[in-house]
Order: C-alpha cells, then sequence, then structure tokens
C-alpha cells in the first residue's frame, strides 16, 4: 500500500490545506494513495479526529509530527504521552540524537526529512559537523525539493546505508501525493506504520508529473 | 543572537492608528500593473468600480511595529500576506486603519532559524464597516530572544 | 464572459498566466505601492549592490498578479481572501509562470478555493497560496 508519509494541514502555521480536501482531491483525481500522515510543524494535534472522513473516503489517515532539531527537520511516528514528555515538540534546537533515542524508546519512530534541503536538512550538517549514529531512515523523495535536494538525500542514503521514505510534504490540498513510501505489508493505524518502518519492508516512491 | 528581545505580551495589543483616503489614481496603476483586465477594477465609469482587493496591503501605519518591537523591522522580510475583504473599497473611502500585532513565533526554514511576527491591520470604512483584514508575516533570519 | 458557479468542477485548472513583470512595470506598481523609495525595487544595479540577484518585485505585487489572474478567469468571481507565503524572490525581467487549480467547491456558500503558485525559469516555487472566490450566480 502507499502512503504519503508526510503533509500539513491548516493545523500547521504554514498549511493551507483541510484535510476533507486532501481526500476529495485524492479521489477525485485518482491517486494511487491508500492514505496519508498529518505532520503538523512543532506540534502534535491531538484533537482532531478523522475517523468519519477514513470512512468516507476509504482513506487512512494518520497523525504525526514534524520538529526541529539541530541537524534539521524530524518526522515524528507514533507519537504518544510519554515521547510528548520526553522532548518539547514545540523547541526549534532540539537535539536529534535526543530525538531520535527517546522517540524509539517510548515506541516511535524518528525520520529525518528533506536531508538535502538547506539548513533544515541533515546533509549540510553531516558535512559540518559528521553523521549521528542514531539515524536509519531518511526521507529520499519529496515533493517539496528544488532541483538536486532529492538527489543529495539519495546519496546520503547511499553513503550510510539508510532506508529511505517518500512523503509530498504538502501545503496546499494540490500538493498530496508528489511522493509516497510503498509498504508490503498492510498499515491500519500509527503502531502498524512504526512496525513497517523498523521492518524496513518499503520504498520512496515518487509521482511526481 | 540579536539584541532585539521580543516580548510576546505585546500580542493583541493595539499599537497605531491611521486614517487613510483611497486615491483612483493608484488603485488604477496598481491595477494595471498587476494585470487586472476587468473593468470594475480598470474603468472608472463602471458601475461597480473599486480597488483591486490585494490594494489594501499596500497601506502601512505611522508605525510598523510597536514600541516595544521597534528593532525588529530592520533587516525583516516580507513572509507573505493574507488578505480579507469584506466589503468592496472604492476610490474616495475614508477607511480608518487600527495595527495590532497578532502573533509571534519562531521556526528553522532553508535560510536558517526565522522569528515571525504577524502585524494584522484591520480597516474600517466612512460608514463604520469593516472592510478589510490583513496579516502581514514579517521574518527576520536571526532568531530573538524571547522573554 | 463569467464563469458560472454552476460550471466549476473540483480539479479545474486555470489557465497558465506568464505575467509582465518587466522593470519597468514593476516600477509603476512600486510608485502607486509607495514602495518606489526602496532601490531594491526599482534598480537592478543598486539591487545588486544590496547583494540581491537583481530589482525585485515586491510581495504584494505578486500577490496583486495571481488575484488579477483569478480574476482574469472567473470575471465577476469576487476574492474573499488571498493568502500567498512569499517563499523566493521574484525578480524583475524575468518570466514567471502563475497557475492555479480549484481545490474545493462549496455550494452552500457558492465559493471556491483555488491553489496558486508562482514558478520562476528554474521551476522553483516562488509564491504560493490559496484564494477564496464567491459567485453570485
Amino acid at each position: 500500500m502507499n502512503l504519503d508519509l508526510h503533509s500539513h494541514s491548516i493545523k500547521s502555521d504554514d498549511g493551507r490545506a483541510k484535510v476533507e480536501n486532501y481526500c476529495e482531491w485524492i479521489r477525485k483525481k485518482e491517486l494511487p494513495l491508500d492514505g496519508f500522515v498529518l505532520t503538523e510543524h512543532r506540534q502534535f494535534d491531538d484533537e482532531s479526529d478523522y475517523r468519519n472522513l477514513e470512512d468516507e473516503y476509504g482513506i487512512l489517515i494518520l497523525k504525526a509530527s514534524e520538529v526541529e532539531t539541530d541537524y534539521g527537520h524530524v518526522l515524528i511516528f507514533g507519537v504518544n504521552t510519554d515521547m510528548r514528555h520526553a522532548y518539547d515538540f514545540g523547541a526549534i534546537n532540539l537535539s536529534l540524537d535526543h530525538v531520535i533515542e527517546a522517540s524509539e524508546r517510548c515506541g516511535g519512530m524518528a525520520v529525518p526529512c528533506h536531508p538535502g534541503r538547506p539548513n533544515v536538512g541533515l546533509a549540510a550538517h553531516y558535512h559540518e559537523r559528521g553523521p549521528v549514529n542514531s539515524v536509519t531512515i531518511i526521507e529520499t523523495r519529496n515533493g517539496g525539493s528544488r532541483a538536486g535536494e532529492d538527489e543529495a538525500s539519495i546519496h546520503l542514503a547511499e553513503a550510510y546505508g539508510y532506508r529511505g521514505v517518500g512523503g509530498s510534504d504538502a501545503h496546499l490540498v494540490s500538493q498530496i501525493g508528489k511522493c509516497a513510501t510503498r509498504f508490503d505489508t498492510p498499515i491500519r493505524n500509527e503502531a502498524d506504520l512504526v512496525a513497517a518502518l523498523k521492518n524496513g519492508d518499503f520504498e520512496a516512491v515518487s509521482c511526481q508529473t | 543572537m540579536s539584541d532585539v528581545t521580543i516580548d510576546k505580551k505585546l500580542i493583541g495589543e493595539e499599537f497605531d492608528v491611521i486614517d487613510i483616503v483611497v486615491k483612483q489614481d493608484e488603485a488604477l496603476t496598481f491595477a494595471r500593473a498587476c494585470g487586472e483586465t476587468h473593468p470594475r477594477f480598470t474603468d472608472p465609469s463602471h458601475e461597480n468600480f473599486q480597488i483591486p482587493p490585494t490594494m489594501v496591503a499596500k497601506f502601512v501605519g505611522r508605525k510598523i511595529m510597536p514600541e516595544g518591537l521597534k528593532g525588529f523591522f530592520v533587516g525583516t522580510f516580507d513572509a507573505g500576506k493574507v488578505v480579507d475583504i469584506f466589503a468592496p473599497i472604492r476610490p474616495g473611502d475614508k477607511l480608518r486603519a487600527s495595527s495590532k500585532i497578532a502573533d509571534i513565533y519562531e521556526k528553522t526554514g532553508r535560510s536558517g532559524p526565522m522569528t515571525f511576527v504577524v502585524h494584522r491591520m484591520e480597516f474600517t470604512n466612512q460608514n463604520g464597516v469593516k472592510v478589510a483584514c490583513v496579516d502581514w508575516r514579517m521574518v527576520r533570519r536571526t532568531p530573538l530572544k524571547a522573554e | 464572459m463569467s464563469l458560472r458557479f454552476q460550471d466549476i468542477e473540483l480539479g479545474d485548472e486555470l489557465p497558465e498566466h506568464r505575467p509582465d513583470i518587466r522593470l519597468e512595470i514593476v516600477r509603476e506598481f512600486a510608485g502607486a505601492a509607495r514602495m518606489d523609495a526602496a532601490a531594491r525595487f526599482t534598480d537592478h544595479d543598486k539591487a545588486r549592490e544590496e547583494g540581491l540577484p537583481g530589482a525585485i518585485v515586491p510581495g504584494i505585487m505578486s500577490q496583486g498578479i495571481l488575484a488579477a489572474m483569478v480574476h482574469g478567469w472567473s470575471g465577476d468571481g469576487i476574492i474573499e481572501r488571498i493568502d500567498t507565503v512569499f517563499r523566493a524572490m521574484v525578480v524583475a525581467d524575468t518570466e514567471p509562470i502563475c497557475r492555479g487549480v480549484v481545490t474545493d467547491v462549496d455550494p452552500g456558500t457558492r465559493t471556491i478555493v483555488v491553489d496558486l503558485t508562482m514558478q520562476n525559469e528554474a521551476h522553483e516555487t516562488t509564491v504560493l497560496g490559496t484564494a477564496t472566490v464567491r459567485f453570485s450566480v
């Protein structure tokens, strides 16, 4: 199944898309997506309940976060209460090493995103300060990448033996599904997603036209 | 780090009020330069002649920032504008605009750590009708010290 | 010819728009917007002295260009909200492409939402946003 692992709704400061409109767009455009993950900036959206939309549109909608670390932005999957006590999701200079360690200890998974992007991507920081040993997965396909940025991410993954995921980084409705991650196993919830990421049965796919 | 300190208590406090008279020649030039072709924006004889909706974003007050944020504006970039239009604004209208800081937040982007200040300007016309609201997101690349 | 609400569908694309951002037009805009005191909007050489790639198009002109594209397509449609994010500089005397696509259609309020983008010649998105447009018929 294909999941877009990186998207933002109006809950993010720079998101301009309503979740229902993502669903309508996926159906109207017949996108090859079985679901998407909302990764709101610097927060976890505890309030929203998208189960009715899931039922209406037959699309899986999962919730996650995008936090900001000293090595760039990081997607956090499997967010739970323990994790939210372990570090401040609203901070902009978290320690990547700590975020990865705490996320995994609390049952989740941390995945640096758009690694090829200046300042907010892993590659530039690796170049200056060396690698972080606890990284195992990075986002190698990002729908918001400029020319050369995904290539830099793929090169980084090859150099360090990381697995790669894909996500659109959609902030507008029409951007959803530009990139995704293909999983070999069915995913029904956040726990399944974390398990699949840990098992490594996935690949990043680009659906850019 | 910058030497400018941000006091987030400034959020919500009105710090400027100005009166503006909307000028027809400026509206026509604004419309032409943006490529507007509909006669309601380009033809003063049109029955519904009005200024282009985004023109309201050009108005600035006497103060761009409250006293407590005076140093912030130097070195800022325009990160975006949200324009809400509630009723047409026509040349000759006399507008009263009030300014406040709607939000202050920090994040990191392609160019590094950034602080955003959202300046909100609300416009009321000569009949007391609220006609527009503009949120202006100003960004400065160096993070400021939050209190 | 004005569009009618009933003729609009989710996914409809606006005609691609190539705005005229020659420096003389940007100067004209800067004058009307009372921004012409800032040389970065009116003079390539002075803008380069400030470290910019050339004279830049004011963000509110890019926003106005996108609004004009929506008006040019919708006719009598009324923009109730336009929300633009200025992601990168737009340089005068270049040839950007503006696009729009309908991403929400609400019969209850007779409004639509259009996703808006402006891309530079390197296909980088310099401005993005949305417009909410109301139709009376």
